[in-house]
């Protein structure tokens, strides 16, 4: 939909259309491997695998719009995943209460990087790989080695379909409406003004703190949502689960389009994104190739993608300074 | 009616008093200039009217109630609008999103309504008459002056009883200054208090009713503007000047071409600039600001390389990167010394061996004894008082710093030293030092090319004045035709006096 | 202001990480009997020294105004490869050694190509390099299991000379190289050069984009170096054993007084750190404290030096 608006824009770039061409090839390639993937149960799996990644990647797409990083959304994952598995009892009523618990340590988590970007100016990706060390040392901490229990409710979640679509689709929908409603508030223009051009962002009123705050509370929102839904697909807990999500939430951003130089971009790139990441891997699977290839494919990826994310930024740049 | 009195207003930067007890008065219905020199602490005060810095000391009051700017939230809050000269734009949203941003119109679920906004802010453009500029076009893509304008129109939309109109001319063709001038008026005539700022004394007396002049970071002469000729304005914000403040000129400069250009062009900012750099000279650069000095600068110094022929003693050299221009002996002050010239961090005897630390290295390991040796020499020559060596450049005044930046290019063994805007905050002291230095060194061989926007300077420290227009040399004086009021004459484009021209042949 | 205060004010920080190392043995010896015995110090410094080590190319990278975040995998690529390679055999060292030496230079200058002509913030370049030399890796081995580091290695890491870990004294070795190159040499200058403003490093003729593709290469190499040396302690290798040294290795870096920005700090700093961090992790179990406390002291080692520099930079 995203591209399709900034095709009528007149400024569809190479950089807002490669993830949607890469997940087309890709849907392509492995549903002609494997045909059995275009029926409804299989269609609803995909989209759950690639949950987890959408969700700490429309976290990750708003720090990266504002020109931040979030590293601890890793850490994030791995404790809320573990409160999860080890604290929720039995009943509905526990897992909805630690449900809301556990969403709240997010924001909480969250929140403490913002201040301390916001409040001390310090550098994103430092103060994130701190607390990525401090959430990933209580993970461990709650839950040394993997296990735990996920009540049942939870693991059938993703499954089954409600009128007659999968569930998983309605779930996406639903996440993607509500950034498209969050994107037109005027917390959401801000967002984007401050990544822009943060000098006359704040000389227009946007409050430094105020943006950084609200931005990393919600990329800690979106973790603890990820770490959450992540066991719905493994079934238990783990206290590493996050770790592969750190590199791939960015690659998901940057491979969908979002401008490492802030205030360009979105979350329909970074959606393409996380199933391109997602699919690479089934494609491994669907050639019968060692399954590995999809990992070492994911970081080649990224940097790809980092380098004509970069490359067409500095072009587009000397471009206006042309001018 | 309501008045803004800015009282005995304080804000220190380091050791630098960008406001020192300035004071201000300005009623509704009236437009009120503000002049002075750069420096003068025109832009601190902006700042802080517009709560983007705040201030130190003093106090703001409309209307007689205390004005309490800590952001330019606050600002905007107590009503007053600012058009910034650096624009407060935001390049990835449209015109609308920018004109509207903060108070945009929303709907349900708070949701900006997006059809409303640009309908409302279509509206605005039209009725100040700048219909010609799309709402939904995304700022980024506007030229400079469309921004310009739309800064303005930002400024005006919310009907503040404080305009701040920040050099709102300078990005802007006559006709689009005409327009601003008539919005000034129309809006001081509908109550509000404009403060304009700019440097064009016509601009001034045509628009506005008062004026204040600042000079060293206050206030040294108010009036109404019938009642300050353009004779004592000039005099109020030059002050009384300093004597012998510029060393005499050498009678005659040698035939010989050091440094040699043909046809540089760089984009459309070096539309081919040919120029011949004599040794012993001080050949000044002037013209408006942006006609193409700096990229002329860093050309020569191999810091934006441009295409073109560049000649050292008739041979030519390809300066693709300050470390290859360096190594033919051209050194380039640049234009801003904290970010470019010095590592402020860093002492002064490590600021000042770091052009030549490759050389002074044997092995790969830096000869300590010569590193001192070099560096008490120059700065022995140049007499930069640090107490220590091993001070940070930082912690240096502003005069002690460009003469460190000026020490990394005598080390390098520069035999051509190109200075941008090189005496720009600097006091009035280390500026003298800094010409009889340049004089001297002129003495003894050094070919210099001199940028400033001081037309004094130019026309005082240089032998010859290259004036730029349009990225090309729009003309060359010297001798009796070098006067300030020639080169400004060819920087605006016109042609010098049949008298003057007389004189030379 | 004398020569002597400029030296303790620019010197503060590094002076005070040693304070704090010195007050934490003496603490802890204090609390835990046997505790300052030379033999328990000694496997103490040895422990040390791993941090001390990836701490070294991390502190060039930082100086450099970059951070390297490739470390975890490049330790593990080497030290896995080492004990794969050799299957034991200390013969083979004599080609798996270059081999991996070349390597480490080669991902270094990876990293550091990316961060300069293509213009990649460092944090994403090398975060993407340890992605890829993750999957390398596990496509290499297959996730299995390596045999045991040949007996060479293993001595090297464990061994002593006249009571002196070999360890140590290769620790000791590189500490002295870093100490040339950043105090004598003028490599060490352009670096702290660059790291303060790359920008005026440029314009004063230093080839910056040279300096700082090399501090990567170092880092690269530091990385190796720790991975065969740990191969060696442990015995053996496993994916993973990298992962701490990430947190640790810029932990020590900014406890020993470096400025995360760069150009501000010194190896002799690192190496505070590195015993600050490694005498943390023996308090632990002695305060019966969970080894994951572990991670999260690291985080907060990071979170207080880094503000604490940043009020004190700002309040100047």
């Amino acid at each position: 939909m995203s591209a399709a608006l900034a095709l009528a824009r007149g400024r569809l770039s190479l950089v807002t259309a490669l993830p949607f061409v890469l997940l087309a090839v890709l849907v392509v390639l492995d549903v002609s491997l494997q045909p059995a993937l275009l029926s409804r149960d299989q269609i609803g799996i995909e989209v759950a695998t690639a949950m987890s990644l959408v969700l700490v990647g429309l976290g990750q797409t708003v720090v990266i719009l504002t020109r931040g990083i979030d590293l601890s959304v890793g850490g994030m994952m791995s404790l809320t995943n573990c409160l999860l598995a080890t604290r929720v009892g039995s009943g509905t009523g526990s897992l909805l209460l630690w449900c809301a618990i556990i969403l709240l340590v997010g924001i909480a988590g969250g929140a403490v990087n913002g201040l301390l970007i916001g409040l001390t100016r310090l550098q994103p990706f430092v103060v994130t790989l701190a607390t990525w060390s401090i959430f990933n040392g209580v993970a461990l901490w709650i839950l040394p080695s993997p296990g735990g229990h996920v009540p049942n409710a939870l693991i059938s979640l993703p499954l089954g379909d409600w009128a007659g679509i999968p569930r998983m689709l309605w779930i996406l929908a639903a996440v993607c409406v509500l950034w498209s409603l969050l994107r037109r508030t005027r917390t959401g223009v801000q967002v984007y003004a401050f990544g822009s051009d943060p000098d006359a962002a704040f000389l227009s009123g946007v409050s430094t703190l105020g943006v950084t705050l609200r931005v990393y509370a919600f990329s800690g929102l979106c973790a603890a949502l990820a770490g959450i839904f992540v066991a719905t697909q493994t079934a238990s807990g783990s206290p590493t689960v996050g770790a592969p999500f750190i590199l791939n939430a960015v690659a998901a951003v940057v491979i969908g389009g979002t401008s490492l130089f802030g205030g360009r971009g979105g979350f329909a790139g970074t959606v393409a994104g996380a199933f391109v990441l997602t699919l690479i891997a089934e494609v491994t699977f669907g050639l019968g190739i060692n399954s590995n290839w999809g990992v070492f494919a994911q970081g080649l990826l990224l940097i790809l993608a980092v380098a004509v994310n970069t490359g067409s930024e500095l072009v587009q740049r000397r471009r206006e300074e042309r001018r | 009616m309501s008045v803004l009195r800015i009282t005995d207003l304080r804000k220190r930067y380091g050791a630098v008093h960008a406001l020192d007890g300035a004071s201000l008065e300005a009623r509704s219905g009236e437009v009120h200039a503000l002049l002075g020199e750069n420096g003068a602490g025109k832009s601190t005060l902006i700042k802080i009217l517009s709560g983007a810095v705040r201030h130190d000391g003093g106090s703001i009051a409309l209307d007689d109630r205390e004005l309490r700017i800590r952001s330019p939230r606050d600002a905007v809050r107590a009503g007053i609008g600012t058009a910034f000269q650096e624009l407060s734009l935001i390049p990835d949203l449209t015109v609308a999103q920018n004109l509207f941003f903060g108070r945009e119109p929303l709907g349900r679920l708070r949701g900006v309504r997006r059809g409303r906004l640009e309908q409302e802010a279509a509206a605005l453009l039209e009725q100040l008459g700048i219909e010609r500029i799309a709402a939904t076009a995304l700022v980024r893509t506007l030229p400079i002056a469309q921004r310009q304008l739309v800064e303005i129109a930002k400024a005006a939309a919310r009907r503040p009883r404080v305009l701040i109109l920040d050099e709102a001319t300078s990005a802007l063709s006559p006709a689009e200054g005409t327009w601003l001038l008539e919005l000034a008026r129309r809006t001081a005539r509908e109550g509000a208090i404009v403060i304009f700022i700019s440097h064009r004394l016509a601009e001034i007396r045509d628009v506005a009713d008062r004026m204040t002049v600042f000079r060293a970071g206050v206030d040294v002469g108010a009036g109404a503007i019938d009642q300050i000729d353009d004779d004592e304005a000039v005099r109020l914000m030059l002050g009384r000047r300093v004597e012998r403040l510029y060393p005499p000129r050498r009678e005659a400069v040698g035939e010989e071409v050091v440094l040699a250009a043909r046809g540089l062009t760089l984009g459309t900012r070096l539309a081919g600039v040919d120029l011949d750099l004599r040794r012993g000279e001080i050949l000044g650069v002037g013209g408006l600001q942006g006609q193409g000095q700096r990229e002329l600068f860093n050309a020569l110094a191999g810091a934006t390389p441009a295409r073109g022929r560049i000649e050292l003693e008739g041979r030519e050299i390809h300066p693709t990167s300050p470390r290859r221009a360096l190594a033919e002996g051209i050194a380039l002050v640049p234009e801003d010394r904290q970010r470019e010239g010095l590592l402020l961090d860093l002492s002064i005897r490590d600021n000042i061996a770091l052009p030549v630390i490759e050389r002074i290295s044997r092995a790969g390991f830096v000869d300590a004894r010569a590193e001192t040796r070099m560096v008490a020499e120059v700065a022995e020559r140049l007499q930069i008082t640090a107490g220590s060596w091993a001070r940070e450049a930082g912690s240096l005044s502003g005069g002690n710093q460009q003469k460190v930046v000026l020490a990394k290019t005598l080390v390098s063994g520069a035999r051509v030293l190109l200075l941008y805007d090189a005496t720009r905050g600097v006091d009035v002291g280390t500026k003298s030092e800094i010409f009889t230095l340049l004089r001297e060194l002129a003495g003894s061989g050094m070919a210099t090319l001199f940028y400033s926007t001081d037309l004094q300077e130019l026309t005082n420290v240089c032998d010859r004045v290259a004036v730029m227009a349009d990225g090309r040399i729009g003309g060359i004086l010297a001798g009796p035709q070098l006067t300030e009021e020639n080169v400004l004459r060819l920087s605006v484009g016109g042609s010098l006096p049949p008298v003057a021209a007389e004189a030379v042949r | 202001m004398t020569d002597r205060r400029q030296w303790l004010r620019r010197n503060q920080a590094t002076l005070l990480a040693y304070a704090m190392a010195i007050a934490l043995f003496l603490v802890t010896s204090a609390f835990a009997h046997g505790f300052a015995t030379w033999n328990h110090t000694r496997v103490l410094l040895v422990q040390a020294c791993f941090i001390g080590i990836v701490g070294l190319g991390q502190t060039f990278v930082i100086l450099g105004g970059g951070v390297d975040l490739s470390v975890p995998w490049m330790l593990n690529a080497t030290a896995t490869l080492l004990t794969l390679w050799c299957h034991g055999q200390a013969a083979n060292l004599v080609w798996v050694l270059p081999v991996l030496l070349a390597m480490a230079v080669i991902v270094g200058l990876v990293n550091g190509l990316g961060v300069t002509l293509l213009g990649v913030s460092p944090i994403i370049m090398t975060l993407g390099v340890n992605g890829v030399l993750q999957g390398a890796l596990l496509l290499i081995t297959n996730g299995g299991q390596s045999p045991t580091a040949p007996h060479a290695i293993q001595q090297l890491a464990t061994g002593n000379v006249a009571g002196i870990p070999i360890a140590l004294l290769v620790w000791a070795a590189v500490a002295l190289i870093a100490w040339l190159l950043l105090s004598k040499m003028s490599l060490g200058r352009q670096l702290y050069a660059t790291g303060t403003n790359a920008r005026v490093a440029y314009l004063s003729g230093v080839r910056v984009g040279r300096v700082t593709v090399l501090s990567y290469v170092i880092s690269a190499l530091a990385s190796a170096l720790a991975g065969v040396l740990l191969a060696g302690y442990v015995g053996e290798a496993y994916l993973g054993m990298g992962d701490v040294y990430l947190f640790s290795s810029v932990a020590a870096v900014v406890i020993g007084g470096a400025s995360i920005l760069g150009g501000r700090g010194h190896y002799v700093g690192t190496v505070a750190g590195a015993l600050i961090l490694t005498l943390l992790a023996a308090l632990l179990p002695i305060l019966n404290l969970n080894p994951a406390a572990l991670q999260v002291v690291y985080g907060f080692a990071i979170l207080l030096t880094v503000g604490l520099a940043s009020l004190r930079l700002g309040g100047t």
